[in-house]
């Protein structure tokens, strides 16, 4: 073979080079076989080292990677490694167990204990044989559990997200549970570095009430001091370079300390991503801005770094094997039973909480790093590290086609069919609603209605105020006249305590009835509401606009006659017998779906009816069990009506119908019912198919849809 | 009123990609962009009578919008020494734009002004009007209240469309591409084929606050609808911006009914800006 002069920077970036190029070509392949490409980086270090290389060509793995050149690619994929957990805290976003958060933090924790305690037992049990010279049984122990309850997030979301898992409940809460597990592994590996590095237990108390400073440093001073520097990212100035400079010096600050302190760098970088404030753009604009250089360049060098000192040929005998065997299935055990059992306890179904084990169960190179980490504390020997090293890529490469067997494509879309329906069931189609508002004073009446109509409901609702032409002073008056203080006021504060989304709306308007449609219309309402005054009604001057509403109007229009209403507990419907009954009875039940309102129904029948069955039992349906019905008959459905309205009903709601008193078109209800009736009264027209005399054929859609 | 964005809504309406126009007025598309965005100042007479030209509007109008003080200004008080103390007369008397409307509203009753021989039909915004169309007022509304309202003018002048399927067409050109124009006016156009050109005008009470190209809050939106390529509108598009530049959003504001602010719109919209 020609002799190669290498210089230390040619032979650096030679050795850059062949790990890129190698990592590549076994990508393409692991790409066919469906595995992630940390896996094929992993086999380039491997191949590149003394297991394939060195064994094959000696002369070359000794020229290509020779021993003195070692500290300089460690350095450099030390400083990899930094960015990179950097880049993986910065993943990590408390958002992620939004609604979860039960569930995930005890199948985690649940899956930090389980492979936890039999590491700890596999470790007690090769401290014998395996453990070199030196190395505390505590720290050996300690760290053989850690490594096994590392779960690998980066390429679990890569998995997930490869097989469309990630909008589904599964995905959700394996994301959420690998974040809380990152978390909590770090943490108990930052105390067991502590442990092994320290030279009696004084120190170790040391480093962990060092450690302990350092976290509460960073979470009490940095993290809000970070949230602002988001904060200005996110409103104006973008990610500077000065800024991003900033952010990787605080980073390396960070990773010095903690290394300084005894809890590895690492853990100061993953610390430090974790904190940084996710909602803005400034976490996505640094991963987008730093992944390049530290997931496509300086982490294969780790890889390559890791796969050198991995050395398979340290497993000679077959005892070797049957305990790397052996580690395998202790690591399978803890981390897929233990999370497996934890989320069937929860609630899941066996094949989805298998899933879920099955993912937690990658550990990818996660664990190398942990691994990397031991062998350099001496903690573990190279023989450990090899065993550990292949039990890391079998249970990463075993991940994708173990949960192709288990849940297949086909139960995914079964299951990603039932959520879908379930969160639909949950979350009904906002209702909109237009409320009409023309004069201050019947604010409160309305938005009592309106508020109890609506509540528990995800409703847009509309407060529309249609100024007159004339009553409009100068620009700069209206303005003082507005929303707060103006027609709208009482409603909108009414509202507000109700915690209901109101938005306000307010024109001028020479011809309200056509606007208030048309305004319906384009917002799509499904219910106008409006107030109409007795003395309107009675001198009959503006009814119009009521009428012509009630006419003209896309949805359900009701019409509330004020006689001073500021709760719903007792509702009357009255019912005559007409289409329009169903309408008032169903408001009137949802009005009555407070636990503390009683709804009555009073149905009148004409005495030439009398013969007539007994009250529909559509309508007894509609009303509910728990509604007092009452059947009454008299010539005088309005006499009636106001006969019962006496006794102590906060409001009384009726179809819009002749009998009631309208007439001619015009809107008007009998003189003396309105006059005299104490209560308030609320007049439903339906929308105009629901008014037709057919409508009993048309099955009535859910109720969450029309209101 | 903002140069830019008007630049940028009369190309958008004129169909042509950023890179078209460049490449046709041989600019890069990054000093299109930038002068579009306000960035880069206002292009020379010779290269805006190019842009005129590509985009079909009368290049005098142009100019006048990328000037602060239009040529015709500069023309008259050339040619009418007494027109000039006459101006620095309003300048010392530091008239507010309430103001000012008094002084112009007595100019329209005493030389009302008469729809200009050569201007084109459907060419003024006030052909495309009409005082049904224009709600005043407006108050406590986000950008899509005003898209929605003015779509439920529009449809009732249109028959055979309704409000919704109009507010969604308004709503999805508006999200693509903020139609303010800067001086308090947005000018959201919606394409319909089919149908003749139409505007509605929204004055809003409360200034909304929106995206403006020069920060101003939004007063007044006039929406129009059209079929895609009408140069006509582009005419409209470009007097509007020039009505921007010359307090349109604080006349409106101060117009007592739909009526008042026509009429306004009406005399605006036939000073002939175009003819020199």
């Amino acid at each position: 073979m020609p002799h190669f002069e290498f210089n230390a920077l040619t032979l650096l970036l030679a050795q850059i080079s062949s790990v890129l190029v190698v990592s590549r070509a076994l990508g393409m392949i692991t790409r066919r076989l469906g595995q992630p490409l940390v896996i094929a980086e992993v086999l380039a270090g491997i191949v590149l080292g003394p297991s394939l290389l060195g064994w094959l060509w000696p002369e070359a793995a000794v020229a290509l990677f020779p021993a003195q050149s070692m500290p300089v690619l460690q350095m450099l994929a030390q400083v990899g490694l930094v960015l990179f957990m950097f880049l993986v805290g910065l993943e990590f976003d408390a958002r992620l167990l939004k609604g979860h958060a039960r569930s995930s933090v005890i199948i985690s924790h649940t899956s930090i204990v389980v492979p936890f305690a039999l590491g700890a037992v596999a470790g007690w049990w090769l401290y014998e044989g395996y453990a070199e010279e030196g190395v505390s049984y505590l720290s050996f122990v300690l760290f053989l559990g850690v490594a096994m309850s590392i779960t690998a997030f980066p390429v679990l979301a890569r998995i997930l997200s490869e097989r469309h898992l990630l909008g589904s409940r599964v995905g959700a809460i394996t994301m959420a549970c690998a974040a809380v597990d990152d978390v909590t592994a770090w943490c108990i590996l930052a105390f067991v570095v502590a442990v092994a590095r320290a030279q009696g237990l004084q120190q170790a108390l040391w480093t962990t009430l060092m450690a302990l400073v350092f976290i509460t440093v960073m979470l009490k001073l940095m993290r809000p001091f970070l949230e602002r520097l988001g904060e200005r990212v996110a409103s104006r100035e973008g990610l500077t370079s000065a800024l991003v400079v900033l952010v990787l010096l605080l980073l390396f600050i960070s990773s010095t300390v903690t290394e300084m302190i005894g809890i590895h760098a690492l853990f100061g970088a993953f610390l430090f991503g974790a904190i940084l404030p996710k909602s803005g753009r400034l976490a996505e604009m640094l991963i987008e801005k730093l992944e390049t250089v530290a997931v496509l360049l300086l982490l294969p060098l780790f890889f390559a770094y890791s796969g050198l000192r991995t050395e398979i040929g340290l497993l000679n005998s077959t005892q070797d094997w049957m305990v790397a065997l052996a580690l395998i299935g202790v690591a399978s055990l803890g981390k897929f039973g233990g999370s497996t059992l934890a989320a069937r306890l929860t609630g899941m179904r066996w094949r989805e909480a298998s899933a879920l084990g099955i993912l937690m169960n990658t550990r990818g190179l996660m664990e190398l790093i942990v691994l990397n980490i031991g062998l350099d504390l001496g903690v573990i020997s190279p023989t450990v590290f090899t065993m550990m090293v292949i039990m890391a890529l079998v249970t990463t490469v075993a991940t994708t086609p173990i949960l192709a067997l288990v849940y297949p494509d086909r139960e995914l879309a079964r299951d990603r069919l039932r959520d879908g329906r379930a969160a639909e069931e949950e979350a009904p189609a906002p209702v909109t609603a237009m409320v009409c508002i023309s004069n201050s004073d019947r604010g409160v009446a309305l938005a009592t209605l309106a508020g109890t109509l609506l509540a528990r409901q995800n409703a847009h609702i509309y407060a529309l105020h249609l100024r007159e032409p004339s009553d409009s002073p100068s620009a700069m008056l209206r303005k003082d006249t507005d929303t707060e203080d103006g027609p709208l006021g009482p409603f909108l504060r009414r509202m507000g305590k109700q915690n209901l989304d109101v938005r306000p709306l307010s024109f001028v308007s020479s011809e309200p009835a056509a606007d208030i449609c048309r305004t319906a219309r384009a917002k799509r309402a499904s219910m106008v509401l409006l107030g109409a005054h007795k003395p309107l009604l009675l001198e009959s001057s503006l009814d119009g606009t009521v009428s012509e509403v009630i006419e003209q109007a896309p949805g359900t229009v009701g019409v509330l006659i004020d006689h001073g209403l500021e709760r719903i507990q007792r509702v009357l419907v009255a019912c005559a017998g007409d289409p329009g009954d169903r309408e008032a009875v169903r408001l009137a039940a949802r009005l009555c779906s407070a636990p503390n309102a009683r709804l009555s129904l009073l149905y009148i029948r004409p005495p030439r009816r009398a013969a007539d069955a007994e009250v529909p039992a559509e309508l007894l349906e509609l009303a509910g069990p728990e509604a007092e019905v009452k059947a009454v008959v008299h010539p005088s459905p309005a006499t009636a009506a106001l006969a019962e309205s006496r006794l102590g009903y906060d409001l009384v709601v009726i179809g819009k119908h002749d009998v009631w008193g309208l007439s001619g078109g015009r809107f008007g209800l009998r003189r003396h019912m309105l006059a005299e009736s104490p209560a308030s009264l609320l007049v439903i027209a339906g929308a105009p198919a629901a008014a037709d005399a057919a409508q009993e054929a048309v099955p009535q859609p859910p109720a969450a849809q029309t209101l | 009123m903002h140069f830019g964005a008007t630049l940028r809504l009369l190309r958008i309406d004129s169909g042509l990609s950023l890179r078209d126009l460049a490449r046709r007025l041989r600019v890069s598309s990054a000093y299109l962009s930038r002068v579009e965005k306000g960035l880069d100042a206002a292009p020379t007479p010779a290269r805006l009578a190019d842009v005129a030209k590509e985009l079909e509007v009368p290049a005098t109008l142009l100019m006048d919008l990328a000037q602060r003080i239009s040529p015709l200004v500069v023309d008259y008080v050339e040619r009418v020494p007494d027109a000039g103390s006459l101006f620095l007369e309003i300048a010392h008397r530091n008239l507010n734009a309430a103001q000012l409307a008094e002084v112009r509203a007595m100019l329209d009753e005493r030389f009302p002004v008469a729809r200009p021989a050569g201007l084109p039909r459907g060419a003024a915004l006030a052909d495309l009007l009409a005082p049904e169309r224009i709600v005043l007022g407006l108050s406590g509304a986000s950008m899509e209240d005003v898209l929605d309202l003015a779509a439920g003018r529009l449809a009732e002048s249109l028959p055979g469309t309704d409000a919704v399927s109009l507010a969604r067409l308004l709503r999805a050109s508006e999200a693509e591409v903020s139609s303010a124009i800067g001086g308090g006016i947005a000018v959201p156009c919606g394409y319909v084929s089919g149908v003749g050109a139409l505007a509605a005008v929204v004055v809003l009470n409360e200034a909304l606050h929106y995206d403006t190209p020069d920060g101003q809050p939004l007063r007044a939106v006039m929406v129009l609808l059209g079929p895609r390529d009408d140069p006509g509108r582009r005419l409209v598009l470009a007097r509007i911006a020039g009505l921007a530049a010359r307090g349109m959003a604080e006349a409106l504001a101060g117009a007592q009914s739909a009526e008042e602010a026509y009429r306004w719109i009406t005399h605006q919209s036939y000073l002939p800006l175009d003819v020199r």
